[in-house]
């Protein structure tokens, strides 16, 4: 595998780095910029991250128009904001009824404007809008938009179909096109953005990932869905690989072990892409002199952050807090690749090694539950997946069936538009979380929940089908009206929040708290996984790590108001009960 | 030529697929009015989402909500007529509006379609 050189720049005017959060994506599109400026490139660098933190990185604040770098000739920065776009463009459909319906209508038309989809079509309406907007794409020779719009946005904007029903015949069905009834004179707009995305000449998407075995899955899985899309000019970049230098350091060779089995195994739709890596750096690249220097191999000198020599709580006085508490429903949330997995296969075994029958459960399409545990059975502990393919098909099924009762073959053609459109995989993936709560009532329940901004999906779905439950004529299983209760009682429902000792797991974990904290539901403990600072390590380069990792639990300690605790960075993946066993920390002290 | 016009409340689809169960009652509304489309009435539905003009346009719905508030929907009119509010209409009567048999208005699908691969 190749070092990530100028000579591997992709020279579409368009970049999209996609690849979850923690993976370094940020780095890599700003430090990217900043080599192609350099060059003497005018660059714009677009974030529709909410949570974006190019503020902090270049020192500047940043709105959504073009803002210039300082300290580095060409380069611009945008930050754009799809929450505020959405209620921009809640605003722009409702604000011109206001004092001609009553109020009460106009609360009725909000509600329904609150969704998940109008969020992802308001933020996929401004990056279009961008996309495809010559007077600020022609003044740039390099475009770099540091997200990439999801898989399923796009399916709902390409559906020619339930557009044309849309706009010629809304007096049927009109499908679930609501949100996008404001943005219909742009449907020109799209058509162009998604043919520039699809355009291997304009756009190149820049996978990020990880040398570990879940990142590169992940990785793999978004591939795999934008290509579907026709996004097939993709280049691979392992982030933050650590090459061999013939250390002595115990902890040093089992890192680079780990990573080499990992990529041995690396999945196989990224197999057929270019792979480039970029090198491991211990601390964190948070300044420009740092990026430049790591995009061009230069070595940099850095200043050493003094170890405060706090103590850090390990991951045990959890699972006591939870044996004394006794929440019948715990959660691990957080973004992909901070290893949520791992740390509910660790609770759910130690609790049931106290004797607490539990039930262990995913909506991560990349689940490895099984791999977790490995071959060992686990006395008190069962397992299951929810698969929202599988859930899908099952909704679709029994939707169908239930039409074709009553509905002609027009009707049904309405029926699967609306079937394809994003809200079916959540209402599938939903109903199918409701019923794991319903159906393990005798067992304590830990969700792994799945990666990306799905979690909070569910829990808006939740909200608002609660509050439509009321007034809906459907049957409502109990399952979904018992939910969230349920999951807003404190002595119920439990959520630990997983993170790493970095800059971005960390923003992105902060956001997710104030989202759970709006949503009513209470966050027990922040769990700050492989860390490296309870490690003895004679590796400079681990030390560095350790010393760069000081500032980040001191942050989380104050964020978590001092609940949390720390799994330490372990030799070999923790797979099978010895190995999870190996999270406590004692072991390798 | 008859007019039908029903003023929905606010919903993301009017097959009522993306709420939190399968709606029979959206199914069958769907069903019917594909069915009256055959006819030569005007059949139509108005959704709060999608077309909120048409409950500012027309003054005997806007009236309606006024005083009944989000109750009222959906509120069917027949030739301006209000005639039927809070539920939709049974198949009874649009059979009596619109001249179709309920059969007719609940006709089977003659294909099943499939889902996968098409869309």
């Amino acid at each position: 595998m190749e070092r990530f050189t100028r000579s591997h720049f992709p020279d579409t005017p368009f970049l999209f780095f996609t690849g979850k959060g923690g993976v370094g994506k940020t780095s890599v599109a700003c430090s990217l910029s900043i080599a192609i400026a350099n060059e003497g490139k005018k660059v714009l660098l677009i974030s529709t991250d909410p949570a974006s933190n190019l503020q902090d990185i270049f020192g500047q604040t940043l709105s959504n128009t073009p803002t210039k770098i300082e300290g580095i000739d060409n380069l611009f920065a945008l930050n754009l904001d799809p929450e505020q776009a959405a209620q921009q463009y809640k605003e722009q459909m409702v604000g011109p009824y206001r004092g001609k319906l009553p109020d009460v209508v106009l609360q009725n038309m909000e509600e329904q404007l609150s969704g998940a989809c109008t969020v992802e079509i308001a933020a996929f309406n401004e990056f279009a809008t961008l996309l495809t907007d010559t007077s600020v794409i022609e003044k740039f020779d390099t475009v770099v938009f540091d997200t990439a719009p999801t898989g399923h946005t796009l399916r709902l904007l390409q559906l020619p179909s339930a557009w044309s029903t849309f706009l010629d015949d809304n007096t049927t069905g009109t499908s679930c096109l609501g949100p996008l009834k404001g943005l219909e004179p742009q449907r020109d707009i799209y058509k162009k953005a998604v043919e520039r995305l699809k355009n291997a000449n304009q756009t190149t998407l820049m996978l990020v990932t990880r040398p570990d075995v879940n990142p590169l899955k992940e990785a793999a899985r978004a591939s795999h869905e934008l290509f579907e899309i026709g996004i097939q000019n993709q280049v691979l970049l392992i982030n933050g690989y650590m090459k061999n230098v013939s250390s002595n350091d115990e902890i040093e060779k089992a890192f680079i072990a780990r990573q080499t089995e990992a990529l041995e195994i690396i999945p196989k739709e990224l197999k057929q892409f270019d792979q480039y890596y970029l090198p491991f750096v211990p601390y964190s690249l948070s300044s420009i002199e740092r990026m430049q220097a790591w995009m061009t191999n230069q070595d940099i000198t850095h200043e050493n952050e003094a170890d405060k020599g706090m103590t850090i709580p390990e991951v045990e006085e959890m699972i006591a807090d939870y044996l004394e508490r006794k929440p019948k429903l715990i959660f691990t949330m957080g973004k992909g690749g901070v290893g949520k997995t791992t740390v509910a296969s660790y609770i759910a075994l130690r609790l049931a090694e106290e004797g607490i029958r539990m039930h262990l459960t995913t909506t991560d399409p990349a689940a490895h539950l099984n791999w977790t545990f490995g071959d060992d059975k686990v006395k008190n502990v069962t397992v299951s997946r929810i698969d929202p393919k599988v859930e899908v098909a099952n909704y679709e099924a029994e939707v169908l069936a239930k039409a074709s009762e009553t509905m002609n073959e027009e009707g049904l053609a309405f029926v699967k538009e609306d079937l394809a459109s994003p809200c079916t995989e959540e209402i599938a993936v939903f109903r199918a979380f409701a019923n794991v709560v319903e159906n393990h009532q005798d067992e304590v329940i830990i969700i792994d929940t799945a990666p990306t901004g799905h979690t909070l999906l569910l829990l808006d779905a939740t909200e608002a089908y609660h509050r439509e439950i009321s007034r809906s004529q459907g049957d409502i299983p109990p399952a979904v009206s018992n939910l969230l209760p349920r999951l807003r009682d404190a002595s119920y429902t439990s959520v630990a929040i997983v993170t790493l000792p970095e800059a971005t797991p960390v923003f992105e974990a902060t956001r997710l708290q104030e989202d759970l904290q709006r949503a009513g539901l209470s966050v027990g403990w922040w769990v700050v996984n492989q860390t490296f600072s309870s490690i003895k390590t004679t590796s400079p380069t681990l030390i560095q790590k350790q010393q760069a990792e000081t500032k980040w639990l001191e942050e989380i300690k104050s964020i978590s108001n001092n609940q949390f605790v720390a799994i330490p960075w372990v030799k070999t993946p923790p797979v099978g009960t010895k190995g999870l066993h190996e999270l406590k920390g004692e072991n390798i002290k | 030529m008859k007019k039908i016009h029903i003023y929905e409340p606010a919903m993301c689809c009017s097959t009522g697929l993306c709420g939190p169960s399968i709606d029979p009652e959206l199914l069958r509304m769907s069903f019917v009015m594909n069915n009256l489309k055959k006819t030569d009435m005007e059949a139509e539905r108005f959704n709060l989402t999608n077309e909120p003009n048409a409950f500012v346009e027309n003054e005997a719905i806007n009236q309606l909500l006024m005083s009944e508030g989000m109750d009222a929907l959906p509120a069917t009119f027949v030739d301006g007529e209000l005639l039927c509010k809070g539920k939709y209409p049974t198949n009874a009567q649009f059979s009596q509006w619109s001249g179709l048999t309920e059969e007719e208005l609940l006709q089977k699908p003659k294909v099943r379609l499939s889902l996968k691969g098409d869309a």
